[in-house]
């Protein structure tokens, strides 16, 4: 733990703050672009496919970045505030950069029409376009300067925290491996920190050399690259984003869920094996996304399925017990905060689960690019990490004003898990039903069946992201009434 | 047990291991939330539940090692055991699919298709998949909405993809991979007969 004065835990809470604020501003207008799209293959409204494209692709870029981001600053907030004494500077540097990221990348899609999806698998962005030429260069661009301000956050929290700890291989936990006593305590989230951001960095370098192709192609067109090394490329970024920005939230639930169950909870030999063997499953695992890509070489298929597998055995095993051992017998306040670990653990658990199922090549074959895909990376988005997200912004606007169990809140609460889950259920319907994925609507299909299903399981879909919308509304009056009130006097939480 | 082995096709089969599994996680959460209502000592409570962890983990590491050694085995990859058998050129071009007899090895914008065919009912096909342009997949339907099979098609790339229609009838290709504007109406049909 370091010591901080007031002044610059002040400065780092206003930091977490603004961020905040951001991600409960975009958070519910992407949801309602995700809204907008199952109205229209729900066949409710009528939009332009350039413009349902259009917008499929900011509700993916956007969620992948916005959660990513808050992710982060959450991270940055609590190793800020405890463990390394990072520079507020670059905190606000890494903002400003994002917000005009985000700025022009929503010129791009809501103006200029760009629609390759978050992916732009090469080489759609450059052939048969429906959008304007400006905006894929802007989209381009756009997507480096938001990967340039992650590098940077990134690279100034592990230079910090191995300042802080003795280097990289203590951050890895190593010295609890020998048989030296260790001489300074690893707290689990900086070792989870370590985990996920160093693999990001890795995601993050391969996304440059892949937005570097993009943009050389995009002013000298006669330009080429290999498809499969850029598919290759595109999946080792995007795969390894959206999985860290869960282990980012896990690092949190390490940190905080013992300020609630009295149960401290240290890193030790088994944790740093569990943790150091995920290392390897998040650079591996992203290869499953290629399988229907017969060309791979084979070997990368088996690790795919054989990273995919494994990466079960320290998230269960390890993180989830771990969970148990703090709730079991605890005698615990359920305040939404635990609340939110606990069902975001067993989002993040469902969600692995149905991902688990496609990773097996054997059924990838039938799943696939369809609905299934979408329901299995949502679960653990919206039931996972998102109420890890809450779970924290709830956390920081109740420090130091005492943490409520009010009825409204928790109301809220389980309206939006209600919802929620009705959402994915259709998202899982429409994959065991071979109903595609990434279509505009379902009127071209040729299979009547296939399209009556398409259509009904996403009217339904739409009124449960109604109910989750409620749900949402009642959170955010809560979280806004605590962030409005004045902090009373310090007050610990429940369980102590 | 043909029964069995005919309703339990792959997607019925993921969705019950998918509920399993679910049914599982909510077990736990209500039993946790349950039993937090009472006290325990944190080590008597630690030591509980890492004993059942620990069977919990040989237990997992068992099932996972023989769901990969049975799994890796159906893979649907080409097969140099499986007979040789008809060839079916397939390139995937924005918006529309295009199929002919035999493999074509000149210039891949050269190739003249139709967006259907016919081909015989239990004959080994290979198809060997491309694409003109940008990533497609080749995904086949039944004439019931059930997914078969599917296979990327990739410019500069082929795939080959060997495939037993067992039953007669009309089965349809949607495109699988995003690829701009008309991708929702992507189709075409293979008559089996």
């Amino acid at each position: 733990m370091i010591q901080i004065t007031p002044l610059e835990k002040k400065q780092q809470k206003k930091l977490v703050t603004i961020w905040s604020i951001t991600f409960l501003t975009l958070f519910p207008i992407l949801i309602t672009l995700g809204l907008l799209m199952r109205l229209n293959q729900g066949e409710e409204i009528n939009l332009k496919a350039n413009t349902f494209y259009a917008l499929m692709t900011l509700h993916g870029l956007g969620m992948a970045g916005v959660l990513f981001s808050i992710a982060f600053a959450a991270l940055w907030y609590l190793i800020s505030t405890r463990y390394a004494r990072l520079r507020v500077g670059v905190g606000y540097f890494v903002y400003f950069l994002i917000l005009i990221g985000v700025v022009a990348l929503t010129i791009a899609t809501l103006i200029g029409k760009f629609g390759p999806g978050w992916y732009l698998l090469y080489p759609l962005p450059f052939i048969g376009t429906s959008w304007k030429p400006w905006s894929t260069g802007l989209s381009i661009i756009s997507i480096i300067i938001l990967g340039i301000a992650w590098l940077i956050g990134m690279l100034h929290l592990l230079y910090a925290l191995a300042k802080a700890y003795g280097g990289i291989t203590h951050l890895l936990g190593w010295q609890y491996l020998g048989k030296k006593e260790v001489q300074q305590d690893l707290p689990p989230i900086v070792l989870i920190s370590t985990i996920s951001l160093v693999p990001g960095v890795m995601a993050f370098l391969a996304g440059a050399v892949m937005l570097i192709l993009y943009l050389l192609q995009y002013f000298e067109p006669s330009l080429t690259f290999d498809p499969l090394l850029l598919k290759n490329l595109t999946f080792f970024f995007g795969h390894t984003l959206v999985n860290i920005t869960l282990y980012c939230g896990v690092g949190w639930v390490y940190a905080l869920l013992p300020e609630f169950t009295g149960r401290e909870w240290k890193t030790n030999k088994v944790v740093v094996y569990s943790w150091n063997a995920t290392f390897f499953f998040i650079l591996f695992a992203y290869f499953h996304h290629l399988y229907m890509d017969f060309v791979q070489p084979m070997p990368l298929h088996y690790a795919g399925q054989i990273a995919s597998y494994l990466s079960a055995i320290p998230a269960t095993a390890i993180t989830m017990f771990g969970v148990i051992a703090q709730l079991y017998h605890s005698k615990i306040k359920w305040s939404v905060i635990p609340l939110m670990f606990l069902l975001g653990t067993a989002g993040w658990a469902i969600g692995g689960f149905a991902a688990v199922v496609d990773s097996t090549i054997a059924i990838n074959k039938v799943l696939h690019n369809t609905l299934w895909v979408p329901a299995h990376f949502h679960t653990y988005m919206l039931m996972g990490i998102v109420l890890f997200i809450f779970a924290f912004l709830f956390y920081i606007s109740s420090e130091n004003k005492g943490y409520s169990t009010d009825i409204k809140t928790k109301l809220g609460f389980w309206i939006f898990v209600i919802g929620a889950y009705g959402f994915l259920t259709m998202f899982y319907l429409g994959g065991l039903n071979s109903v595609p994925r990434r279509y505009s609507d379902y009127k071209g299909i040729p299979i009547q069946s296939t399209h009556q299903t398409g259509v009904l399981l996403s009217q339904i879909a739409v009124v449960f992201i109604i109910v989750l919308l409620a749900g949402l509304l009642l959170m955010y009056i809560s979280l806004f009434s605590k962030l409005l009130k004045k902090e009373d006097t310090v007050e610990m939480p429940v369980q102590a | 047990m043909s029964i069995l082995f005919v309703l339990l096709t792959l997607q019925v089969s993921a969705a019950l291991i998918s509920l399993a599994g679910t049914i599982l996680v909510i077990a736990v959460v209500v039993f946790l939330m349950a039993s937090s209502s009472s006290e325990e000592d944190k080590y008597t409570a630690k030591h509980k539940v890492y004993k059942v962890r620990g069977r919990y983990f040989f237990a997992l590491v068992f099932c996972i090692t023989v769901l990969l050694i049975v799994s890796l085995r159906l893979l649907p990859y080409p097969n140099s055991q499986m007979p040789p058998g008809n060839t079916v050129t397939v390139v995937g071009a924005q918006w529309s699919w295009k199929l002919a007899p035999g493999e074509f090895n000149k210039k891949v914008n050269e190739f003249t298709g139709k967006n259907e065919i016919t081909l015989p009912v239990n004959a080994n096909i290979k198809f060997v998949v491309t694409s003109v342009d940008v990533n497609h997949s080749m995904g086949i339907y039944n004439s019931k909405g059930d997914l078969m099979i599917q296979t990327q098609a990739m410019p500069q790339y082929k795939n080959e993809l060997q495939f037993k229609f067992q039953q007669p009838g009309d089965y349809h290709i949607l495109c699988l991979e995003y690829c701009g504007l008309v991708h929702a109406n992507m189709a075409g049909i293979i008559h089996v007969q």
